[in-house]
């Protein structure tokens, strides 16, 4: 029993090791991009109030309400696989990708509401950094919906088991990095 | 190890109550700028404002939904220092740039 003690206390990563470094890899190179654009926009302070003012607050807020939804139902699924419900996880990773293609709808409905005004990569340095950013961080949404229908996949067909999910962890956190990221971009780049 | 994991297992209320959490932070942050002109409060105070919410909803997504409050404590500090480091640097270049102007 007091073996069974220690055994419950013990701390334990969620996931593989391997992906924890690959997302303090993805965040080291995200946090030299917001450094840079901090930097940048206090060397261009009028050029990036004028560019911040063309952007659509709005789609901002919505994105980040979407990712944080999306977010919220792959915690729910993760919490559904401790309990070794596979099928049950699956849904909700469903309704995460779901809520998630709402995030890039909107996305690609702004780049086009900038191309509509003749704004893009080489209208100036706001704008470069604008599309750099956000466009590396879509290809990160990108990946990640690809994990998760991977995860979603294996947990359908209860590859997982209550005591064997680190490769659904790993999938979860990479997605939960997603959102963490947008939450710094999203301040940086429509609020501030 | 099964007893092990289960004791990981956060309940769906906490993880609801974080979402609505993070939600009712993301209205504040956005709408911040119009509270703070309605009390005529200077840029600096609205950019910490911001970069604080900034670091409490990175709290929210390490602790509840990455499960990492109940990780090592290497790992949550790691990614607790990155949400804390990050709006502190950040707040910092704009600080300094109000400073010189």
């Amino acid at each position: 029993m007091p073996e069974l003690e220690v055994l419950t206390k013990e701390k334990r990563l969620p996931g593989d090791l391997a992906m924890w470094f690959f997302i303090l890899a993805e965040l080291t190179v995200f946090a030299i991009l917001f450094i840079g654009f901090s930097v940048a926009e206090q060397l261009n302070s009028d050029m990036f109030t004028e560019g911040k003012a063309k952007l659509h607050q709005i789609s901002g807020l919505i994105n980040t309400i979407t990712l944080i939804t999306s977010s919220f139902f792959v915690a729910l699924a993760l919490n559904s696989m401790h309990q070794g419900k596979g099928g049950q996880a699956a849904k909700l990773l469903v309704i995460a990708k779901l809520v998630a293609l709402i995030y890039i709808a909107v996305k690609i409905w702004e780049y086009n509401s900038l191309f509509d005004q003749h704004i893009d990569i080489e209208t100036n340095t706001f704008f470069t950094l604008y599309f750099m950013i956000t466009f590396f961080h879509l290809m990160h949404v990108l990946l990640g919906m690809v994990i998760l229908i991977f995860i979603a996949v294996k947990a359908a067909k209860n590859d997982y088991n209550a005591s064997n999910i680190s490769g659904f962890e790993a999938g979860a956190s990479y997605w939960h990095m997603v959102d963490m990221l947008w939450i710094i971009l999203f301040p940086l780049v429509y609020v501030i | 190890m099964t007893n092990n994991v289960t004791n990981h297992i956060l309940s769906k209320k906490k993880i609801t109550y974080s979402w609505l959490w993070l939600i009712l932070l993301t209205v504040l942050s956005a709408y911040n700028e119009d509270i703070f002109a309605l009390f005529t409060l200077n840029k600096s105070l609205f950019i910490g404002c911001v970069l604080f919410i900034v670091f409490l909803k990175g709290q929210q997504i390490i602790d509840v939904f990455m499960e990492l409050s109940q990780a090592p404590k290497l790992w949550r500090n790691l990614l607790l220092g990155y949400v804390t480091l990050l709006p502190i640097i950040i707040g910092l270049i704009y600080l300094l740039s109000f400073e010189f102007k």
